[in-house]
């Protein structure tokens, strides 16, 4: 992201594609600086917060969820030739979402089990990250993403400095928190080695294995942590494939691992409730209808 | 307080009256003494299934009866039989914590208009007593005190804290699979660095107090002295650790020889494994890398510095506007190994590592340093050609004898001879040399010796003919002649620092069998090892015994298979190259020693080129007939070699297009 500073008070816009809202919550949810940001940004667009609407241009477009409808495709052209900064927020914006795992299946497949007219449903294939249609200036990771990146953001922006996004592993914040590896110490798995920090290893401080909800960290050798676990755990392959068909599967390399391994689950019969998990080399899982 | 305001002149520091005991009862009474003046006490607990090093309060907080079971990549806490409260090794995170910690504000920038101001953050820190550091982190500590403060330039916060600590060290009466404290000259012993120090008896510890701030307490402890009993129970609880623990990584030479072997292959291999997680890095007590950060308010006034721990491992570290210095994660790998084993010393006068095995515990896909280590810099030289000891008799006129002194049946035809009261030279022969027997009347016949023993050697013969089975039919206090050690051998030295893969069948293990003795006698020189050994029958395997031990304890990976299996085989029945040539795996690390039908000797040497192993590095012997054993008599010629003079141990490379070719 570029070190220039923007506006004296920047005009900030917040939009939605694909996505639960909850990253833009993460905005209201600063509460105790939430006076000071409206202080220093104009809110112009933020329907989670405000009526008001602006057609931009904005100097800051904090953009969430996937690229997931026809309709999307040219709207996020459009927003971004009216943005001076585009920056991606959450999963969903970020790496396509938890809805990406539909990519590995049957689209057409899934719309007609869940809806009664799917004639109505315009949806593409494919859930995919605003980063592959246009140029995205920062990104900020997770699911949801932090309130503490989110100010670091917006304190970089006000600045004019790097805003201060740590390409490192949930590992480096574990052991700089004291918290114990719980693959080490427990056994369990966890992506934290190749997940890029950011969260405060919120899951590993209380017990539980990093699902990588931020996403793969820049070289992440999930290749070397699949075959870890693999001979050391034990573990079959789909339930390894199943670790990283999460909410960035999308994101090599860890789309990689779910291509090869499956666990993404691939027609609507692995997602109706009490049914069997399917491999992914099972003829019977694709393609079926109800 | 390591560094005494008040030094005490030589001679006065030692403890004329030697340890005192402090019974478990009044251990309370130490801690108490140790929390006095808002000190906080720091000792282990257990939290998170694991024993950790938190503030405590009591005897009670202590994990009383728990000890730990470490190895690559795993931890787990173990209910002891005993109520120990220091029946455990290192915790998961180094002391450091508190004297270097991972967040240390440095400095608050202002801007006022046009003008900026710097403050330095100052640091008031918390007065502490670290309880239970090991020798290992004493060296540590010892460690960050010279990088840290020991130079030029001092770290203001760093030598503020560390003055602020009490150090009561214990001795360790137990350790663990990771330790390697002996081979890096830090412990199990603690000798220097600390205040006091404990060694926990049955009902009590022995205290000795190393400065003036312990003797101060020591002076108010209920103590009664050391008997000496107790005291040599104490010392020989803590060499009974040093025993245990052995010397897992030889040091000798160990700056220039990992220096010497930048660009050996197994950086990238590791490099595989490795996930650049940097979980080594901040379990390790000694790494001091840190990076800076800045928070800035939203009004741009005033900016804060922190320094936090950091990483060689992760790819922002060594990056500039251009790209990473070290872009690939093997210059990562090789950037932290030869830093902690190598340039640390340039720097500091002292090994970066302290032995403490925590990089080893704590790294979550289990890479074991110690490993890594014995892979890419060996202990021996790669290529020393060993020299061969000078045969006895060597002309075929002369014997020298030998007698038996044990027999073993090994299968149906095949029999184990224990020789003894030969020339000193066959107990100095080399892996894969053979000695040439005979018995009057028979014609002499070459013999692969099977084991060096001190004052001896073993054959292993196969009753084949009337010569063999002769052999075969001795019984204890007969006597053979014997002329040898003669032929070459194994080239063990090369396959130092490599995987080694072993093929035989049948009588073939025997000339193997010193090969894998001597690697089970320095198992960590070498990589992974593999013995892919195959038989006619089950009952035809020879050393059942060995094979279950190489197998169980000795970290081999040993595959039997058998041409024609009984009732009670449950393992594989085929050939022996159908063991390995299925399996994944890369042979470009690999030396391979291949002993049986030359026809199999050459399947096996194109399914090991196939994973990657190199011509000259796959090694057969092979049989030819010998009768003088010194290559005069032409026999066994092959090509431009005479096998016994030779050979018998040949590369492919050596033999070339020679090899499996009929009728030569």
């Amino acid at each position: 992201m570029s070190t220039v500073a923007v506006a004296a008070r920047p005009r900030v816009g917040v939009v939605k594609f694909a996505s639960c809202d909850g990253c833009q919550l993460t905005l209201l949810d600063l509460e105790d600086q939430l006076l000071d940001v409206v202080e220093h940004f104009e809110i112009v667009d933020f329907p989670e917060a405000t009526s008001a609407r602006s057609a931009g241009p904005y100097d800051v477009l904090f953009v969430e969820g996937s690229v997931s409808e026809p309709a999307h495709l040219e709207r996020i052209v459009d927003l971004r030739r009216r943005s001076r900064y585009l920056v991606t927020i959450g999963a969903c914006a970020t790496a396509g979402g938890i809805q990406a795992l539909r990519n590995w299946g049957d689209h057409d497949a899934f719309r007609d089990a869940v809806y009664a007219h799917p004639e109505f449903i315009h949806s593409l294939a494919r859930s995919t990250p605003i980063a592959e249609h246009v140029t995205v200036d920062a990104e900020l990771r997770g699911c949801p993403i932090d309130p503490g990146q989110l100010m670091e953001l917006l304190t970089a922006l006000i600045t004019g400095r790097r805003p201060q996004l740590p390409d490192e592993a949930v590992c480096m914040e574990c052991k700089r928190r004291g918290v114990v590896c719980v693959m080490v110490s427990k056994g369990l798995p966890c992506l934290g080695q190749v997940t890029q920090t950011g969260c405060g290893a919120i899951c590993p401080r209380f017990g539980r294995g990093c699902y990588g909800c931020f996403g793969p960290r820049e070289q992440a050798n999930a290749a070397g942590l699949t075959r870890h676990l693999q001979m050391a755990g034990d573990r079959p392959r789909e339930e390894i494939g199943r670790l990283f068909a999460g909410y960035t599967a999308w994101s090599e390399p860890f789309r990689s691992m779910v291509t090869e391994l499956g666990g993404a689950g691939r027609g609507p019969a692995d997602a109706r409730p009490g049914s069997t998990t399917t491999t992914a080399d099972d003829p019977a899982a694709t393609g079926g209808t109800p | 307080m390591v560094t005494a305001i008040f030094p005490q002149p030589r001679g006065m520091r030692s403890q004329p009256e030697g340890p005192g005991f402090l019974a478990r009862a009044d251990l309370q009474v130490l801690m108490d003494l140790l929390r006095e003046d808002q000190r906080h006490l720091i000792g282990p607990t257990i939290s998170d299934a694991t024993i950790i090093y938190d503030e405590i309060t009591s005897v009670e907080d202590l994990p009383i009866g728990w000890g730990d079971d470490q190895a690559p990549g795993r931890y787990r806490l173990r209910k002891r039989a005993d109520e120990r409260l220091f029946g455990h090794v290192v915790g998961p995170t180094a002391w450091k914590k508190w004297t270097f910690p991972a967040l240390v504000p440095l400095t608050t920038a202002t801007r006022d208009g046009h003008k900026v101001g710097f403050a330095p953050e100052t640091t008031v820190p918390p007065k502490l007593a670290f309880l239970g550091v090991r020798a290992c982190d004493l060296a540590a500590l010892a460690s960050q005190d010279r990088v840290l403060m020991g130079g030029s330039f001092v770290d203001p916060d760093y030598i503020l804290r560390r003055a602020s600590v009490l150090v009561v060290a214990v001795q360790c009466t137990t350790s663990s699979s990771t330790c390697f404290c002996t081979s890096m000259g830090t412990g199990p012993e603690v000798t220097s660095g600390f205040d006091l120090a404990l060694t926990e008896v049955e009902d009590g510890v022995l205290v000795d107090a190393g400065s003036a701030a312990g003797r101060a307490i020591v002076e108010r402890l209920p103590l009664r002295p050391a008997s000496s009993a107790e005291q040599y129970g104490a010392a020989a609880t803590v060499a009974q650790v040093r025993a245990r623990i052995g010397d897992p990584v030889p040091m000798a030479g160990l700056h220039d020889r990992l220096l010497a072997q930048l660009d050996h292959p197994r950086w990238a291999q590791v490099a595989e494994r490795c996930i650049t997680c940097g979980n080594c890095t901040l379990a390790c007590p000694t790494c001091f890398c840190t990076t800076l950060t800045q928070r800035t308010d939203l009004a741009g006034r005033t900016a804060t510095t922190d320094r936090t721990w950091d990483s060689c491992f992760s790819p922002g570290f060594a990056k500039v506007a251009g790209g990473s210095f070290r872009s690939r994660p093997r210059d990562r790998y090789r950037q932290w190994l030869t830093h902690k084993f190598a340039t640390w010393v340039d720097q500091f006068g002292h090994y970066g590592c302290t032995g403490c095995g925590r990089c080893i515990t704590w790294c979550p896909v289990g890479i074991d340093v110690r490993d890594e280590l014995n892979a890419i810099a060996p202990a021996v030289p790669l290529n020393p050609e060993t020299v061969l000891v000078d045969p006895v008799a060597a002309t075929p006129n002369e014997f020298v004898g030998a007698r038996v002194i044990h027999t073993k049946q090994e299968t149906a035809d095949t029999t184990t001879l224990t020789l003894t009261g030969a020339d000193p030279a066959f107990s100095k022969g080399s892996t894969g040399q053979f000695a040439m027997v005979a018995l009057p009347g028979f014609p002499p016949l070459p013999i692969s010796i099977s084991r060096f023993l001190p004052d001896g050697i073993e054959l292993t013969i196969r009753g084949a003919g009337p010569a063999t089975t002769a052999m075969c039919a001795l019984q204890v206090n007969d006597q053979v002649g014997l002329r040898g050690p003669l032929g070459n051998n194994w080239p063990l030295d090369r396959a130092v620092g490599r995987d080694l893969v072993i093929v035989t069948g049948g009588i073939g293990l025997a000339p193997l069998r010193p090969v894998l003795h001597a690697i089970v006698a320095g198992r960590r020189r070498f990589g992974d090892v593999k013995l892919f050994y195959g038989a006619r029958t089950p009952a035809d395997l020879l050393y059942r015994d060995e094979l279950e031990r190489w197998a169980a304890r000795d970290g081999i990976e040993v595959a039997l298979t058998v041409d024609r299996a009984g009732p009670e085989w449950t393992g594989r029945v085929g050939v022996v190259t159908h063991l390995f040539d299925q399996a994944d795996w890369d042979g470009s690390n690999t030396i391979a020693f291949v002993c049986g039908p030359e026809r199999m000797m050459q399947a096996t040497a194109t399914t090991l080129a196939g994973r990657g192993v190199p011509a000259s590095r796959i090694h057969v012997t092979l049989e030819r007939h010998m009768e003088c054993g010194i290559g005069l008599c032409g026999h066994c010629q092959m090509g431009k070699y005479f096998v016994c003079r030779d050979g018998p141990v040949f590369s492919i490379a050596q033999l070339g297009d020679t090899f499996g070719r009929e009728g030569i």
